[in-house]
């Protein structure tokens, strides 16, 4: 169905969520395989390459929550990591700074108070940003993070020269690799599911057409600067909770290593790299290139950069709509050829 | 006072450097709306130019500026035609920011490899002379690095305003389509705007290097130091560069004086977002369409 057409069909979110399960029950099948082959990849991958899972997982995740609003609504963030960095400091700073019966307690608190930081952080500063557009959208992202990630730095009450000493979650009999692995299977898997409704819902048609078009949406009643507004504050708490348990998984956290600004384009790479505007996109984007960068270019720290930045032009200018751009006309002259 | 007064100088001394450093920026962005993440890395090899010249043949950094510029226009026309044009034409506006972004990180890694992630600088024999105006300090080398600044700022505004190049780059900033129906071949322009951009990038390069040390980690200072100009000055013009980079080099003086060294980049970008928000066009606001 166009657009359009869901538009008027338009009912309720549960009406929109049931006609989107099935439209895609082919996706939702291979998403719920994948998970299941995910969930017992510990059993047979090593030490290593979980690590390596872990960090695609994290990475996917990360993607699709930028992805909500640079995406779908075409408002690139560049500074996605002040999230990353706000939630994990807010969530370690209440972990550490009481002391709590049990770690579960201490960690369930930290993040809830850093998702509700993010949130409380994306709604303060999202009206006034998101009028602007583009490249100047961009750029205001990137500032903030950076005043951000100084302040956090520089301030000696948070703690970000020092750092954070994190409570460890895994129980004593479990792997802390394997433990967080699964936390973050499970958050990677909630945020595609949130991706999934935003994207069949009312909400992600909105997006659409502000991506498209955003004054002709507004002149036909969409209301854009909700949506934005709902997206950003949303994009931010699922960046903000997939950054306190990547600061759980590393254990110790100083400012420089949850406020970078690589984390922040490498979302907008694996975005772009698999597909921008699709959900399928950033998984396969961030999955290509965790395993480039972690296992075949693991061994050539001399020209590690050179060659990411390599890739990087070659990726804009072979396949500009992604690997899923690439891919689709393919798929359907395939198709066609047989029907 | 004196301190005040010494901050002045000095913040004016670095503000002249950021004009310079940013004019390239500004152009390019005033022209054909591309952001180039690769500027910072640019002004790096105009350093490391003149380094290699000062090293292997003598020749004071000051006079290598011309030899420098030369060379770096050659590269940035050849750059534009080759690579980000094609970025821009096959993909959209925000992709050749990434593609540029690449090609920052591979330039990066290779002087890394050339010149070693080292600090260094440029010293000539008159690099420690000095005199004193009154209570205040000032090197020679400083002020020669911003009366440099100034000439060439006011060099690219004559040839901005009086040239035949200068005329066609404003049309094509203006109107590219007006300007392509008089006649204009506009990517020949923007090549030669790219170009132009590189030259002056490098010479501020070769002037930064007598005034600070430096390694190649530093180009993204320099990328988000000529956005953050732009932004404040206004973009497209010297004289919003030269507004912006004086300003930029006062407040970043003045912050690390009055609230802590640690504090410059944070005060940066707050007045970039505020700047953003309140009055996008930027001090001078040359309008640009884009923003919201």
């Amino acid at each position: 169905m166009s657009a359009a057409g869901m538009m008027m069909a338009g009912g309720t979110l549960p009406g929109m969520l049931a006609q989107g399960i099935a439209a895609h029950r082919g996706w939702i099948a291979l998403a719920l395989a994948a998970l299941v082959l995910l969930a017992l990849a510990p059993l047979y991958l090593s030490p290593f390459h979980v690590r390596v899972a872990q960090l695609f997982l994290l990475s996917a995740a990360l993607a699709i929550a930028w992805s909500l609003l640079g995406g779908f609504a075409g408002y690139w963030s560049f500074g996605h990591t002040a999230f990353i960095g706000l939630g994990a400091f807010v969530a370690g700073l209440v972990e550490t700074g009481w002391t709590w019966p049990s770690p579960a307690l201490a960690f369930a608190v930290g993040l809830l108070a850093g998702a509700l930081a993010c949130a409380l952080l994306a709604g303060l500063i999202a009206y006034p940003i998101l009028r602007l557009r583009g490249i100047y959208f961009a750029i205001a992202m990137l500032g903030v993070a950076q005043v951000l990630g100084e302040l956090n730095n520089s301030i000696d009450a948070f703690k970000g020269t020092m750092g954070i000493v994190l409570p460890q979650l895994a129980p004593r009999a479990v792997e802390p690799a394997t433990f967080y692995y699964y936390l973050l299977l499970v958050a990677a898997a909630v945020t595609l599911a949130i991706g999934f409704a935003v994207k069949v819902s009312r909400l992600g048609y909105g997006l659409l057409s502000i991506r498209e078009d955003e004054d002709t949406a507004r002149m036909l009643g969409v209301p854009t600067e909700r949506y934005k507004i709902q997206t950003f504050v949303l994009s931010a708490v699922l960046t903000g909770v997939l950054g306190i348990i990547y600061a759980h998984s590393l254990g110790f956290i100083t400012a420089g290593s949850v406020y970078r600004t690589d984390f922040s384009l490498n979302m907008i790479v694996y975005a772009l790299l698999g597909g921008m505007g699709t959900l399928i996109g950033p998984v396969i984007g961030a999955g290509i290139m965790v395993v480039l960068t972690q296992i075949v270019l693991g061994r050539l720290l001399d020209t590690h950069m050179f060659i990411t930045g390599a890739l990087l032009v070659i990726l804009v200018m072979l396949a500009p709509r992604g690997i899923v751009g690439f891919v689709k006309p393919i798929l359907a002259r395939w198709r066609g050829g047989f029907r | 006072m004196t301190l005040i007064l010494q901050t002045i100088v000095d913040g004016l001394v670095l503000g002249g450097l950021y004009s310079l450093a940013a004019i390239g920026f500004s152009l390019i962005f005033g022209v054909m709306n591309v952001v180039n993440l690769s500027h910072g890395i640019i002004v790096l090899i105009g350093s490391y130019l003149s380094y290699i010249l000062w090293r292997t043949l003598g020749i004071d950094p000051l006079l290598s500026i011309p030899l420098v510029m030369v060379a770096l226009f050659g590269f940035g026309y050849v750059y534009q035609r080759g690579l980000i044009q094609l970025a821009v034409d096959r993909s959209s506006l925000l992709a050749s920011m990434l593609v540029t972004f690449g090609v920052a990180l591979m330039l990066r890694n290779v002087l890394v490899l050339i010149f070693s992630p080292d600090f260094k600088s440029i010293t000539p024999s008159w690099a420690f002379n000095f005199f004193v105006i009154g209570p205040i300090t000032v090197d020679l080398v400083r002020i020669s690095a911003l009366a440099a600044s100034l000439v060439l700022l006011c060099l690219l505004a004559l040839v901005l305003g009086y040239t035949h190049m200068g005329r066609v780059i404003r049309a094509t900033a203006q109107q590219d389509l007006a300007a392509r129906l008089c006649g204009v071949n506009a990517r020949h322009v923007y090549g030669l705007t790219f170009g132009v951009s590189a030259a002056f990038a490098g010479a501020s390069g070769a002037i930064l290097g007598i005034v600070l040390p430096f390694s190649p980690p530093d180009e993204a200072h320099w990328t988000i130091n000529a956005f953050v100009v732009v932004t404040l000055g206004g973009v497209g013009s010297p004289s919003g560069a030269l507004i912006g980079g004086l300003l930029l080099g006062l407040i970043s003086t003045a912050t690390s004086q009055a609230i802590g060294p640690a504090f410059p980049n944070a005060m940066m970008f707050l007045i970039l977002v505020i700047m953003l928000l309140v009055r996008p066009a930027g001090l001078l606001g040359n309008a640009f369409s884009g923003s919201r």
